[in-house]
């Protein structure tokens, strides 16, 4: 639900205001162009190095972009795609120069006898940090550490120093801001990007040789917080729902492998690849960075905000027309409307281009995290409930999340976890939705199996990191469930992490709670 | 200063009216009264929607106030009230934009004053919430965070009379008032409670301030959003903005708040706007995030509450409308017969929901006709009964 707080609409004027006259971010792509994939930039013998610098500007349609910039010779690239194999050194520099915030809304982080990751002092709309959404790395500092790590402008620099377990699973994953309260204004600036573990073609042979394309769907609102048309982009184009579309280029006939991240603040993605007015098949490879255990054929695939799939689609015959689309999703009475529009049209060419993975043998799947789950004991089962509460039509709203039997609170980054357990638990828990609008469920630090859906075995038992829980439909109806199975056993889980709804907006407000892994 | 905008029918209706009875001055019209709340550019109105004999509405005009509303804000600050200035009665709204109060002669259907509090009272963020008592009106001004106090005057008109600084515990906003006698009480967004001697016209704490214990309970998963005095002035009733449906009685009966007893049913998604029958046997309760309004049994020598029961899904949500807000009853006596609610909606209306009890057991349904669109709002928080002498 997208709300009118003064507050929040001051904030983000006083912030249009004073970047105004800042240039910083690189242009982007005019809608009506082919889309571009974002470079990538891969690791060597090991490892992969690189600065980002995270910069602001306003365009001249007044949407403010916050960007990553990454420097190659003279020219500055946006965002690049970050590509590392299982087992490698990932070294990220992040230097922050967004302008400085004097005004306007701070959240002080550095409460006493709280930890102190890079720079002190209170978080604001313009400090910064990278959460490396999906990955199973540690929640340490320099590593994924959300909750205390905080890079304030004019910072020289932070480093992110990890390495991919060896058994990470291939796929995409994504990058992007995580600092409470303030999220949701650098995604919706565009601060978003995508990271590939590579290997997929050694667990899903499906995809070896096919032509590699990588989508990063982000949504810009003109202010965020604020309601309003908001605008879907392809790779940073904007898709519009009337005017000129992106165009995506396909040889006639040819296979491609689709790897689309749903970067929007908000949008749940009912994705349709449409050849000649009819939604095509897709042959469906991963999920959320983890290879499906089989192929399967849809003709349409949802995605939550923060959710990725992976999946082969074909351009139609020399004379066909395809384009690639979202439909309408409702998510309930409180939430918004996502409303269906085209995202790109499809041009059929023989010069289409793709980025083409190198064939490699294939890999025994249960060698992959995750694979023996099912199997597992299970030690603790645990429930969780949304909730929603509204005081009036501009608020106060209250987002919650909580853990059956706790009060209902919102997120304060100085709470005590709202659970505690071990490394080496199994947990199944079942996330209950009592609120009148859709969550996205998302965990940190790993992927749950999905078990259940509303009680009943789901069909497909997927590893993820993000799942929908939709909206409660009133009086009369059962709440709508998920039970998914979590696994701690990894020593990488040990430390202090977050689980939280991945509507940012939500998160942002507080949907949000620590879980403690104790070592 | 005449409205223009009145049907035909409603002279017609009218004077049928005073045909049939024989003479004018027994010719009452009950109107339910809306506060269109309607924001700039266009002026902000009341409309009149008069009942036919099966509590269908008609709507038959708007008076326009000439200023602006704000077109949403706090569920629990009722903006628009019906009082009587000693000769007729009026109708006062709040217009938070212009930050002033409109009064509304009822049986001329025209605009009366326009008056503002002091140079401090605003409500632009959130409303300007109204009750009255006798011959005041208060003004809750959510963002000065004061109570403005005012006479009515003949002509529907009004009189600043001072402002009283509020707040509550931890800093909360003020927002609900209710009245009765010499008893104000007030709610806060952050849960707190207070009320206040009114004996003398001007608001004086009575200095029991507290947290409401949902709220307490809750640690701010709760708080009290709409309150009612029973007729008595012994209980306090408090709706309560909640992710469940929480309701709470505080004892008055020794002229401060007691600590709130919790009435609770997980049922539906927040009662933040609730109205007692006239027999005080019955609480509406008014789901507002949600699409259902629930009756509870109300014992006025106890305080106690029973989940009584529920209608089905109120038509529209979401297509329509997003909020259930304030409420007003069917009948004058009895169990109320039902309420009439403000649907909030860029297709705002007035859903009819009908109570029924036979042995012990209620039904509350929507009515067939329901709802009767407004098409002067939309943004629809407030409406409230007024009938013409």
């Amino acid at each position: 639900m997208r709300t009118q707080f003064k507050v929040g609409f001051l904030t983000a004027a006083a912030v249009l205001m004073s970047i105004a006259a800042h240039g910083q971010c690189p242009d982007r792509p005019a809608s009506g162009s082919v889309v571009a994939d974002a470079p990538s930039l891969m690791s060597q013998n090991g490892t992969l190095s690189a600065t980002f610098t995270m910069a602001q500007s306003v365009d001249v349609y007044g949407y403010t972009h916050y960007c990553y910039k990454y420097a190659s010779g003279n020219q500055i690239i946006e965002a690049p795609t970050l590509r590392l194999n299982p087992g490698d050194k990932l070294g990220l520099n992040v230097v922050n120069q967004n302008n400085p915030q004097e005004s306007g809304m701070k959240m002080d982080m550095s409460q006493t006898g709280m930890p102190v990751c890079g720079d002190t002092g209170a978080a604001t709309v313009s400090s910064t940090n990278v959460h490396f959404h999906g990955m199973n790395v540690p929640p340490k500092c320099h590593q994924d550490d959300v909750i205390t790590t905080l890079i304030q402008p004019g910072s020289p620099g932070f480093e992110y120093e990890m390495q991919i377990p060896s058994d990470e699973p291939p796929g995409l994953y994504w990058y992007h801001p995580h600092i409470h309260g303030f999220t949701e204004f650098q995604v919706n600036g565009g601060a978003a990007g995508a990271l590939i573990v590579e290997g997929m073609e050694k667990f899903r042979p499906e995809v070896t040789g096919l032509a590699e394309r990588v989508f990063v769907i982000r949504q810009q609102f003109l202010v965020p917080w604020v309601p309003g048309p908001y605008e879907l982009t392809v790779n940073y184009q904007v898709a519009p729902f009337i005017g000129t579309m992106p165009i995506i280029q396909m040889k006639p006939g040819e296979r491609q492998f689709w790897r689309v991240a749903n970067a929007t603040l908000q949008d749940f993605l009912q994705l349709q690849f449409v050849v000649n007015g009819q939604p095509e098949q897709m042959e469906m490879i991963a999920l959320d960075g983890y290879p499906l255990s089989k192929t399967r054929m849809q003709n349409s695939i949802f995605i939550p905000p923060a959710g990725r799939a992976e999946f082969i689609v074909q351009a139609p015959a020399t004379g066909g027309t395809a384009s690639f689309t979202t439909e309408s999703v409702s998510t309930g009475p409180t939430g918004n409307f996502d409303q269906g529009q085209t995202l790109a049209k499809i041009q059929l060419t023989d010069n289409a281009i793709g980025w083409h993975a190198s064939s490699a043998p294939a890999s025994d799947s249960s060698r992959l995290k995750f694979s023996n789950l099912a199997d597992q004991p299970v030690t603790a089962t645990r429930k969780l409930y949304f909730s929603e509460e509204f005081g009036g039509t501009n608020g106060p709203i209250q987002f919650y999340i909580t853990v059956d039997g706790q009060k209902q609170k919102v997120f304060e980054p100085n709470e005590p976890p709202a659970i505690v357990t071990k490394v080496g638990a199994v947990e199944d828990w079942t996330i209950e939705n009592r609120a009148l609008e859709t969550h996205a469920f998302h965990i940190h630090q790993i992927h749950f199996k999905l078990l259940e859906v509303d009680g009943q075995p789901a069909p497909n038992q997927d590893l993820l990191d993000t799942v929908e829980i939709p909206y409660w439909e009133g009086n009369g109806h059962p709440y709508h469930t998920v039970k998914v199975r979590m696994d701690f056993r990894d020593p990488n889980t040990a430390g202090t992490f977050v689980f939280h709804c991945h509507i940012l907006l939500h998160e942002d407000l507080g949907m949000m709670h620590k879980i403690l892994v104790e070592p | 200063m005449r409205s223009v905008q009145f049907l035909p029918c409603f002279v017609a209706t009218t004077l049928l009216c005073c045909f049939v009875a024989g003479s004018p001055l027994v010719a009452q019209t009950r109107y339910v009264v809306t506060n269109d709340d309607t924001g700039f550019p266009l002026p902000n109105g009341v409309s009149f929607f008069s009942e036919g004999s099966n509590g269908a509405l008609t709507l038959q005009g708007q008076v326009n106030t000439h200023n602006w509303g704000i077109g949403g804000g706090y569920f629990g600050a009722n903006r628009v009230v019906a009082a009587n200035d000693g000769q007729e009665p009026c109708v006062f709204i709040s217009q938070a934009v212009s930050g002033n109060i409109a009064g509304v002669l009822v049986n001329s259907l025209s605009l009366g004053g326009v008056v503002s509090g002091s140079t401090n009272d605003t409500g632009t963020s959130n409303g300007i919430g109204l009750a009255v008592q006798g011959d005041y009106l208060y003004a809750s001004f959510t963002d000065s965070n004061t109570i403005g106090t005012f006479s009515i005057e003949s002509g529907c008109n009004l009189t600043f009379l001072g402002d009283e600084p509020v707040s509550g515990l931890n800093g909360g906003i003020i927002n609900a008032m209710a009245t009765n006698g010499t008893l104000m009480v007030t709610t806060f967004t952050d849960g707190s409670i207070e009320s206040f001697n009114i004996a003398n016209g001007l608001p004086v704490s009575n200095n029991d301030e507290q947290l409401s214990t949902a709220t307490v309970k809750s640690n701010d998963g709760t708080y009290a959003n709409q309150v009612q005095i029973t007729r008595n002035g012994h209980y306090a009733i408090f709706g309560d903005t909640s992710t469940g449906l929480v309701l709470e009685v505080s004892d008055l009966s020794s002229g401060q708040l007691s600590a709130t007893k919790i009435f609770g049913s997980s049922k539906a998604i927040s009662a933040s706007n609730i109205l007692l029958s006239p027999d005080e046997t019955v609480l509406y309760a008014v789901n507002t995030q949600g699409d259902t309004v629930t009756a509870f049994w109300f014992n006025k020598y106890t305080g106690s509450l029973q989940y009584g029961c529920q209608s089905g899904p109120i038509r529209g949500q979401s297509q329509s409308w997003s909020y259930l807000v304030n409420a007003a009853l069917v009948d004058h006596s009895g169990s109320g017969g039902g309420v009439y609610v403000a649907e909030f909606g860029s297709t705002s209306g007035i859903a009819l929901i009908r109570y029924l009890a036979s042995n012990g057991t209620c039904y509350l349904h929507e009515d067939a006709a329901s709802p009767f669109l407004d098409p002067n709002s939309t943004a629809l928080l407030s409406i409230a009964i007024a009938t013409s002498q």
